[in-house]
């Protein structure tokens, strides 16, 4: 049943343009965008050279980071579209007419979605590991996996920027609202929800919790961490969630997007 | 054992009632027209019982329910247009369809010469024409040999030769034996097509059963003659005349056929010393028994 669903959604979308423009965009950015770091001669401390983007262990977290930019826009874009472009053309109530029930074509979604993520971490692993062990002199397996924790909070991620992504699709369904509120929300608005809510009423670690910030964490800005050493002046909590907060924050998001979109998808006409 | 059973249907769109504790029972080997005006509630009733829309009250089941909720796997049904994938072709796009019905692999050849599209099957959806994509929409209905086929509106914005293949293809499908459900604005191809009829008006369900059952067998006639007062005076006292009306220049009526002949009424009426100038008898078609319906409901 899963391959079939697989097989059923890569007929519909081998042939779409901006699926697969989304996609060779994705394949082409995601080994490529980590060279930058060679531009970046000069450092901050405390890292030594620009040197250590590329080595292990610290090559997880920099290409982590990158694909934390690039699954949000390519993959989440392309969740959203597996759903609203079959509202335009109908095919989303046609495939339902011809059989299939309604649970079976929300599930085709979700497994697609799984594969992605499935496959997009795979690529990460493989450009992890030859990136690493390229740079990286004298390394030995305990060396390459030292942080291979990273791998599973990477999968996590992208279910995560995927499943906002399907939950715009079904609970929106128009194209252009969608795909604008997928990007704007993880953009523009959180901050903006954070700064009325938070600065304003509340001031405490709860700020952290949103889903785009707790998704975001999983793979943060490296610097970050050492930037959250230094003592505050304002804050007295951390501004990054540790690594099982934002595990647990993001797998309650993400069972909350799901679940939004299945029931929303079950009681709606179509 | 029915096809489908229909029982108490209602939805409501605000205050509107769409459909309005609709009832209906379709058995096998039924040609059923669903007849109404625009916005009569065709397409909702269709759509509900299709899983596309949500009924606020009511219920409604495929083969006495031994499919489940797999019914639509053995239904080919359109919906008021075609919908396809826009970039794919005629056999990409009959293949999602037989990926979904679950059917064995097939060559779509033969289906596409039925509807007369084998020789476009390798142009994309989007390049063919309106009354292309609703043969192709009728191609893909065949697939897995449905029990049940659904059309709504099938010849809506087609030209007329669109509109003779059309009709042409679903009077096969219909002879063929298949149960078929056809929601029309159109008397005329309902008449022509199917074997039951139901007509709908405002969602609710006005009179349905055989087309030889609504289309009664009354014969309209129009009558005159040189004194018009004297022949109406004359018809109303005839038991097997009804309906009579005077219109400009004749007076029409309804004649029971089972009771008297045309020819038994104009000696009837002779012998009242009444000559016609104007003897015409017609069936009393589909569009007569439908607009006396609707206007009295």
């Amino acid at each position: 049943m899963i391959i079939k669903l697989l097989r059923l959604e890569y007929t519909k979308f081998k042939k779409n343009a901006v699926i697969s423009l989304l996609v060779f965009m994705f394949l082409l950015t995601m080994p490529t965008v980590i060279f930058i770091g060679k531009e970046f001669k000069d450092v901050p401390p405390p890292l030594p050279n620009n040197e250590v983007f590329f080595t292990f262990p610290m090559v997880w977290d920099y290409q982590g980071y990158i694909g934390n930019w690039l699954v949000f826009f390519f993959l989440g874009l392309i969740s959203v579209f597996i759903v609203v472009n079959e509202v335009g053309y109908k095919t989303f109530r046609q495939n339902i007419i011809t059989g299939m029930t309604r649970q079976q074509y929300y599930l085709s979604k979700v497994i697609t979605v799984v594969a992605l993520a499935i496959a997009a971490t795979l690529l990460y692993t493989v450009i992890c590991l030859g990136i690493g062990m390229y740079h990286t002199e004298g390394w030995t397996m305990s060396d390459a996996f030292y942080n291979s924790w990273a791998i599973p909070r990477f999968f996590l991620m992208s279910i995560g920027y995927m499943s906002f992504g399907l939950f715009c699709g079904f609970v929106i369904r128009r194209s252009g609202v969608a795909v604008l509120l997928y990007l704007c929300y993880m953009i523009m608005l959180e901050p903006l929800i954070k700064w009325a809510v938070h600065f304003r009423v509340i001031q405490n670690n709860t700020i952290n919790y949103y889903p785009s910030n707790c998704i975001e964490d999983l793979m943060p800005f490296p610097l970050y961490r050492f930037a959250d050493m230094v003592p505050k002046k304002d804050l007295d909590f951390s501004f990054l969630l540790t690594y099982s907060q934002a595990t647990i924050g993001s797998i309650v998001w993400i069972a909350i997007f799901l679940g939004v979109a299945y029931y929303s998808f079950m009681k709606r006409d179509i | 054992m029915p096809v489908l059973q229909i029982d108490n249907l209602t939805k409501r769109y605000g205050k509107i009632k769409a459909v309005d504790n609709l009832n209906l029972t379709i058995d096998p080997g039924n040609v059923y027209g669903l007849l109404g005006p625009n916005g009569s509630g065709k397409t909702t009733t269709l759509g509900i019982i299709l899983d596309i829309l949500r009924q606020d009250e009511g219920s409604y089941q495929w083969f006495d329910g031994q499919h489940g909720d797999h019914a639509r796997l053995h239904i080919g049904a359109i919906l008021e247009t075609p919908n396809f994938y826009p970039y794919l072709n005629a056999e990409e796009n009959l293949e999602i369809v037989r990926q979904i019905k679950g059917v064995k692999k097939q060559d779509f050849n033969e289906l596409l010469e039925i509807v007369n599209l084998a020789h476009r099957k390798k142009s994309a959806f989007r390049t063919y024409s309106l009354g292309m994509k609703q043969r192709l929409a009728i191609a893909a209905t065949m697939i897995g040999d449905p029990k049940v086929l659904i059309f709504d509106e099938p010849t809506n914005g087609l030209d007329p030769q669109g509109i003779a293949e059309v009709r042409n293809i679903l009077k096969r499908i219909a002879d063929m034996g298949n149960t078929v459900i056809m929601a029309s604005h159109i008397l005329d191809e309902v008449e022509k097509i199917c074997s039951h009829v139901a007509i709908i008006k405002n969602g609710k369900l006005l009179a349905t059963g055989p087309v030889g059952a609504i289309l009664n067998d009354d014969v309209t006639l129009e009558l005159n003659s040189g004194d018009k007062i004297a022949l109406t005076h004359a018809l109303h006292e005839m038991s097997t005349v009804s309906a009579i009306s005077d219109k400009e220049h004749w007076v029409e009526c309804l004649l029971d056929e089972d009771q008297m002949s045309v020819e038994e009424l104009n000696r009837s009426l002779f012998e009242r010393g009444i000559i016609l100038t104007r003897l015409v008898a017609r069936k009393r078609r589909l569009e007569e028994e439908f607009l006396a319906i609707t206007q009295n409901a």
